[in-house]
């Protein structure tokens, strides 16, 4: 089990990030109603890891801090998928 | 982590996904604008090459041109994705056939000048905006399906009818590519 994907709000903004090209700082906070604090922390996590991909631009004179999934990340994602569909099944039984 | 939060997590998961837009926002009044360009620069040719307007004529394309282009930069500035705090993986690789596509028609037009003289040229327009148009039709669009086809039929009826084949094609960009604009705006209406 993958610890980094164990926080909530990680794995939601791994998959935020699942179908898209990117996504900005205040769309992801918005989606995953959390604080900027608390958002940026485990951005930083992410981004430290080489799962999540910071790039910092600027919107009408106003910076902009965009996030792309990178391929280590997406990975990452799909085996943390599979351990919990695993473990769900295993607790659930052979049907 | 027990069965119950594990759950809990995949459910979240689902939501999420589901959530995420998986419509193409194609950009109704870029259609409209370059259709109603397309057509100009057509009709604009097949009269001036047809020697019914003085050659002269032909910079109105430029005009036309520089209209299309500031309307395509301005609201591109107005409404860009930067706005919206996200792109899809989904409107990147429609992004991505769009522009590949006119730089295609744009270059094999200026590349093959001799072989797609005048009509040929519109032709490979008409061709490369009709593929456009069935890319969207691929995800679903129904709208975007017919103007295709509204392209192509042009391209056959003027194949077939020489003494109006320029008019006819611009028919295409018109019709096809403006219609379709027109039709996703009233679609959105």
């Amino acid at each position: 089990m993958d610890e980094l994907l164990l926080s909530k709000i990680r794995l939601g903004i791994i998959a935020e990030l699942l179908s898209n090209e990117w996504v900005a700082f205040s769309a992801l906070q918005h989606a995953l109603q959390t604080t900027n604090g608390n958002l940026g922390a485990h951005l930083a996590k992410l981004v430290d890891a080489g799962y999540v991909q910071e790039e910092k631009t600027f919107v009408d004179r106003r910076p902009q801090s965009r996030y792309h999934l990178t391929d280590t990340g997406r990975g990452a994602f799909v085996a943390h998928v599979k351990t919990l569909e695993q473990l769900l099944g295993n607790a659930e039984g052979p049907k | 982590m027990n069965a119950s939060e594990a759950r809990e997590h995949l459910e979240m998961i689902e939501r999420i996904i589901s959530a995420s837009s998986h419509k193409l926002e194609t950009g109704a009044e870029y259609f409209v604008v370059w259709g109603l360009a397309g057509a100009a620069f057509d009709v604009v040719d097949t009269l001036a090459y047809g020697g019914r307007i003085p050659l002269g004529w032909l910079w109105v394309n430029f005009l036309i041109l520089a209209l299309a282009i500031g309307f395509t930069v301005v609201r591109s500035r107005t409404a860009g994705y930067a706005e919206k705090g996200r792109m899809s993986i989904l409107q990147r690789e429609y992004l991505n056939v769009l522009w590949l596509a006119i730089a295609v028609a744009f270059v094999t037009s200026l590349i093959g000048f001799n072989l797609f003289a005048l009509h040929g040229s519109m032709a490979v327009w008409n061709v490369v905006e009709a593929i456009v148009l069935f890319y969207i039709g691929m995800h679903g669009n129904r709208r975007a399906q017919i103007c295709g086809l509204v392209m192509i039929v042009t391209i056959a009826l003027a194949n077939f009818m020489p003494s109006n084949t320029g008019f006819i094609l611009a028919a295409g960009p018109l019709l096809g590519w403006g219609g379709f604009g027109i039709a996703e705006l009233l679609a959105k209406a």
